[in-house]
């Protein structure tokens, strides 16, 4: 008993200690999501805001799990001033039930309409006003490893048949076609239905898709989820639905390093540490790189993808001071710095011409490309960022039944069709712009 | 105790265990657990190896040995993952969770193994029932309410969670030790003139102590991996527990798992060297009654 | 109360100006309902308020964000006759719960018994095979989907030195998905049930094993009738527990598939999980969670029953 009470009066005196503590400035609170790179994104916005403004001060608080902290948090009428939700289709829900503010004031104050691309400002609307910023603009592209194709004679396919036939020389020689795997990530599996989508079917019919002009069962939706299913089939995915539900990320790299792999189709997010894998740093002499994922027509395609958004908390005590910190974070300098040191993908802002010129020129190339890809019109769509919810869900937990062979390709698609259309008549669609 | 001093004492009269059974038994007794054994270590073998690899060397040979030992992912480990910070802050919150849960737990142990009161069924059921309950069916009220009464972003706001929630589990447990004491004990302390309390500090207390080592091992290791309840009410990185280190080399798409089985390590670590002070007492309490053959 | 029972009913006013009643009272009543509540306060504070509130969330069209919209019982109709996965996740929770209350059981009631008769490395065993239980899932889980890995784990490597059939994907199949991961739960699992077990039998008086020796039982005889009815009330206990935390189960099944593939190790909680935290649909969610807790009830009224008849649990 006397044990018990001495380590009580223990823990209870470093509890009195901790809770101490008082801040006179205002202080922007901001919960950014942990990881490797993190420490380097939070000091390059921290350090360079702070240095600014006296007055002002943002904390910006490294954590994990952000989302799903973020949004107990907001629901219970607290949380940071700064919301970051992981897309479109959650801001929607929180700018409906008054959880966010609506940011059109600070838009035209603060500039913010001659930062950000319009298209990508347009992300950002709920019935007509704004309430996000879009951030980590990111794309699907095909790695594949350089030194194993030129000493194999492959050269990178551009449309869906050359892919096709590639791939078959690729299993003859006994190397594994793409490196692909979902066992760290499921939704991992959406990348694939959203690229064969838009690759396949075309980016207008994604569009007509949308938006309800034509039904997720239409023709061109078929051919691109057969095509899907034929390469799940045929093993071309980390050898087979049930090697490929068992492979992680670190295989799966580790395995296009090696050469063991020859292609891996993946986001742009994946240039943070693709160079872990070849080269010194994987005890290898191979060499990454990488060209637009093959598409029917053999035109160069891009789907477009947001890693997550920003919102200012309604129960914000600095509204204006928080969006001085928004607009601090979404400048053309800091994302450009942020990408140069950290690896980040930057938002949809006008970077300056000569951003890209400090980092990896593979890299340089694949925003230049997708800008150039929003600019004529080659741009597709990214599930996670431009579908509704559970139509989401729908998309990567279902496709598994189509590759154990439970529903076949018509089935997955009518069932879809059914969820978007409930979600589209409810009006739970994130934004989609015009084309 | 030697075994044949008692055989010596029993004479002719029971059945000889001999010894060339008890030593055929004793083989078998460690060949099983040398097997189970080598079943749960094999696993953690491999964490340490991986601990001790370059990321490129775990995705080829994610098993095996290192061919090199890179020892400085401890020490990346540890300073990337804050762990000066988090592990004090787990230390805390565990000491401070097993404290009360002993204190209040013991207490209402007590009265419903022993004292049994009117109602005691109902509340049993009580606790039964509440244990059914998802946490996600009702974190959202949970936190309302927690932030009404300022509790949020407190240690001892989330030591109050803990305490709740491993509650049913402490009182049912350390219970099911009380119930079979013999109460002879208890009513002569009565008879002595102690007070309730004194009969539960002084008699059930010592005796149960098995109990009690084994409910603060259970309930500080919950606490010690606990992960979705500290993020929720805790946002502040000065309080943040253990657990959130690991996700420190942890990005949307990938993990440093060099880093993070090194950091797993660094976790294990204090729980183990706790683990093993506490077997000593276990070891204590067995040599006391001096069990078995 | 035997003596009260001779005479006619004391009224209440009767009963308070009775010192000796007084006393008693507060000894049997007041005094141990005092030792419970602090931690009763706690508790429904904590838990059953706010759980309360879930309940009535299950009634709503709660999308875990706007206001909610009363909806009556649409959500349970949904749920039992519309919502084929769903009955998906009870089998597999069903399946969930005979595995964990058979394999964790007898691997720990056998290996607390030996260990138990074990003086030489007996502290040894007893941490190394306790070791598993103090990792947390996700690093538990990491390990051994690489263990389980069929190209790079102990599967492939039995291949290579001939034993070949283990090196398939064990978490990869539908018909394997759900048992592995019970086996890599019960993995880190069982350890912590052979540790309540062994401290339990520590409590058996040493008297009552001399008593059995003197009346001539062998092992299996002392086993039988000392050590198993000194441990029966925490067996059955955790027996309780267990299948309550069966319709719980959540985490190294989220952590290893997320229910795949296609589905085929969804339970009942990562249903829920998705619907509150992924599908905006909460007060569907909470309708889940009041399911697990019917079933969890059920299983308690077992229990119940049992202890009517006299079991000690």
């Amino acid at each position: 008993m006397k044990q018990f009470k001495i380590l009580f009066s223990i823990a209870m005196l470093f509890l009195a200690i901790s809770s101490a503590g008082a801040q006179d400035v205002t202080t922007v609170t901001m919960w950014y999501p942990d990881g490797s790179s993190a420490e380097c994104r939070a000091d390059i916005i921290a350090e360079g805001f702070n240095a600014i403004d006296p007055a002002v001060h943002l904390d910006i608080v490294l954590q994990a799990n952000t989302w799903d902290a973020t949004r107990v948090a907001v629901v219970g009428g607290g949380g940071p001033d700064i919301v970051r939700t992981p897309g479109p289709s959650f801001v929607y829900e929180m700018a409906s039930s008054g959880l966010i503010l609506p940011l059109d004031s600070f838009a035209d104050e603060m500039g913010w309409r001659d930062t950000f691309f319009p298209w990508a400002l347009d992300l950002g609307l709920v019935d007509g006003e704004l309430y996000s910023l879009s951030d980590e603009l990111e794309t699907l592209i095909m790695y594949y490893n350089k030194t194993l194709f030129a000493a194999n004679g492959w050269t990178p396919p551009e449309t869906m048949d050359e892919l096709i036939a590639l791939a078959e020389e690729i299993e003859a020689a006994g190397v594994t076609v793409f490196s692909h795997g979902n066992a760290d990530w499921r939704p991992t599996n959406e990348w694939f239905v959203g690229e064969f989508m838009t690759q396949i079917a075309g980016p207008h019919n994604v569009y007509k898709a949308l938006t309800g002009q034509i039904p997720w069962t239409d023709e061109s939706m078929v051919e691109a989820m057969e095509t899907l299913d034929m390469m799940m089939e045929r093993g071309w995915f980390g050898g087979g639905v049930d090697f490929y539900v068992t492979n992680t990320f670190d295989t799966n790299l580790a395995a296009l390093g090696s050469g063991e792999a020859a292609m891996n189709i993946e986001g742009t997010w994946r240039f943070g540490n693709i160079n872990d894998f070849f080269g010194e740093a994987a005890d290898n002499d191979n060499e990454w790189d990488w060209v637009s994922v093959p598409s029917k027509t053999g035109e160069d395609l891009f789907t477009i993808g947001m890693g997550n958004t920003s919102s200012i908390n309604a129960s914000s005590a600095h509204p204006q001071e928080a969006a001085q910190v928004l607009t601090y974070y979404f400048s053309p300098e800091v994302q450009a710095e942020l990408l140069a040191a950290c690896g980040k993908g930057p938002a949809p802002v006008h970077l300056a011409e000569d951003a890209m010129t400090d980092i990896d020129p593979r890299i340089a190339r694949a925003y230049a490309d997708l800008s150039a890809a929003n600019a004529d019109d080659r741009y597709g769509y990214t599930t996670w960022t431009f579908w509704p919810p559970r139509s989401d869900v729908y998309i990567y937990e279902e496709i598994e039944r189509v590759w154990y062979d439970e529903i076949t390709v018509m089935e997955y698609l009518e069932g879809l069709d059914e969820l978007f259309a409930e979600e589209l008549a409810a009006g739970d669609i994130p934004p989609i712009p015009a084309r | 105790m030697s075994a044949v001093g008692k055989i010596s004492l029993r004479g002719g009269l029971l059945p000889r265990r001999g010894a060339r059974e008890r030593s055929r038994l004793l083989v078998f007794n460690h060949a099983v657990l040398i097997l189970l054994t080598a079943f749960a270590v094999m696993p953690l073998l491999v964490l340490a190896f991986n601990s001790v690899k370059t990321n490129a060397e775990i995705g080829l040979n994610p098993l095996g040995p290192p061919t090199q030992v890179i020892a400085e992912n401890y020490a990346s480990a540890w300073e990337r993952g804050d762990f000066a910070t988090t592990m004090g802050n787990s230390v805390v919150y565990v000491v401070a969770t097993i404290a009360a849960e002993l204190v209040l737990g013991g207490l209402a142990a007590y009265a419903l193994a022993r004292r049994k009161p009117p109602g005691s069924d109902m509340l049993m059921l009580y606790f039964l029932v509440a244990s059914t309950v998802p946490v996600w069916m009702y974190i959202v009220p949970l936190f309302v309410q927690f932030r009404a009464w300022g509790l949020l972003n407190t240690m001892h706001g989330l030591v109050i969670v803990y305490v709740a929630m491993n509650a049913p589990l402490t009182i049912f447990l350390l219970r099911s030790y009380m119930i079979d004491l013999p109460g002879e004990l208890e009513d002569a302390a009565r008879v002595d003139g102690a007070n309730e309390f004194q009969v539960f500090t002084r008699i059930v207390l010592p005796l149960s102590k098995p109990g009690f080592l084994t409910v603060g091992l259970v309930v500080g290791l919950g606490v010690w991996n606990e992960f979705f309840l500290a993020l929720t009410f805790i946002h502040d990185p000065s309080m943040f527990p253990i657990t959130t280190s690991f996700y420190k080399f942890t990005d949307r798409f990938s993990r440093d798992w060099a880093l993070t089985s090194a950091g797993a390590i660094i976790v294990i670590f204090p729980i183990v060297a706790l683990f093993l002070a506490l077997q000593r007492q276990f070891i204590e309490g067995l040599a006391e009654g001096g069990v078995k053959t | 109360m035997a003596l009260l029972a001779n005479k006619r009913p004391a009224t209440f006013a009767e009963r308070l100006s009775d010192p000796g009643w007084r006393n008693r009272c507060l000894r049997n009543v007041i005094v141990p309902w005092l030792f419970i509540l602090p931690l009763l306060l706690i508790h429904v504070v904590v838990v059953a308020v706010p759980a309360v509130q879930g309940v009535y969330m299950s009634l709503t069209d709660w999308t875990g964000f706007r206001e909610a919209n009363f909806i009556g019982l649409e959500n349970y109709r949904v749920l039992f006759f519309e919502d084929e996965a769903f009955a998906e996740g009870i089998r597999n929770n069903l399946s969930w719960m005979s595995f964990f209350l058979t394999v964790p059981f007898i691997l720990a009631l056998f290996c607390s018994s030996v260990l138990a008769q074990i003086k030489r490395f007996g502290m040894v065993y007893r941490s190394l095979l306790f070791i598993p239980y103090v990792l947390a899932s996700v690093v538990t889980a990491t390990i051994w989907r690489n263990l389980l890995s069929p190209r790079k784990g102990i599967g492939a490597a039995l291949a290579d030195i001939g034993i070949a059939g283990l090196d398939i994907p064990w978490l990869g199949r539908q018909e394997t998905a759900l048992m592995s991961i019970a086996f890599i739960d019960n993995w880190h699992f069982w350890g912590f049930l052979m540790i309540l077990f062994l401290a339990a039998m520590q409590a058996i008086p040493p008297a009552l094993y001399d008593a059995a020796k003197i009346d001539g039982a062998n092992r299996w005889q002392e086993w039988r009738h000392v050590t198993l009815p000194g441990i029966r009330p925490i067996v059955l206990f955790m027996f309780m527990m267990v299948a309550i935390w069966s319709f719980l189960a959540w985490d190294y099944i989220w952590i290893l598939t997320q229910g795949g593939p296609a589905g085929s190790s969804d339970v009942i909680a990562t249903h829920l999980y998705r619907n509150a935290f992924l599908r905006s649909l909460s007060g569907y969610g909470a309708a889940q969670g009041v399911v697990i807790s019917i079933f969890a009830g059920f299983i308690i009224m077992i229990f119940v029953m049992l202890r009517r008849r006299g079991w000690d649990i």
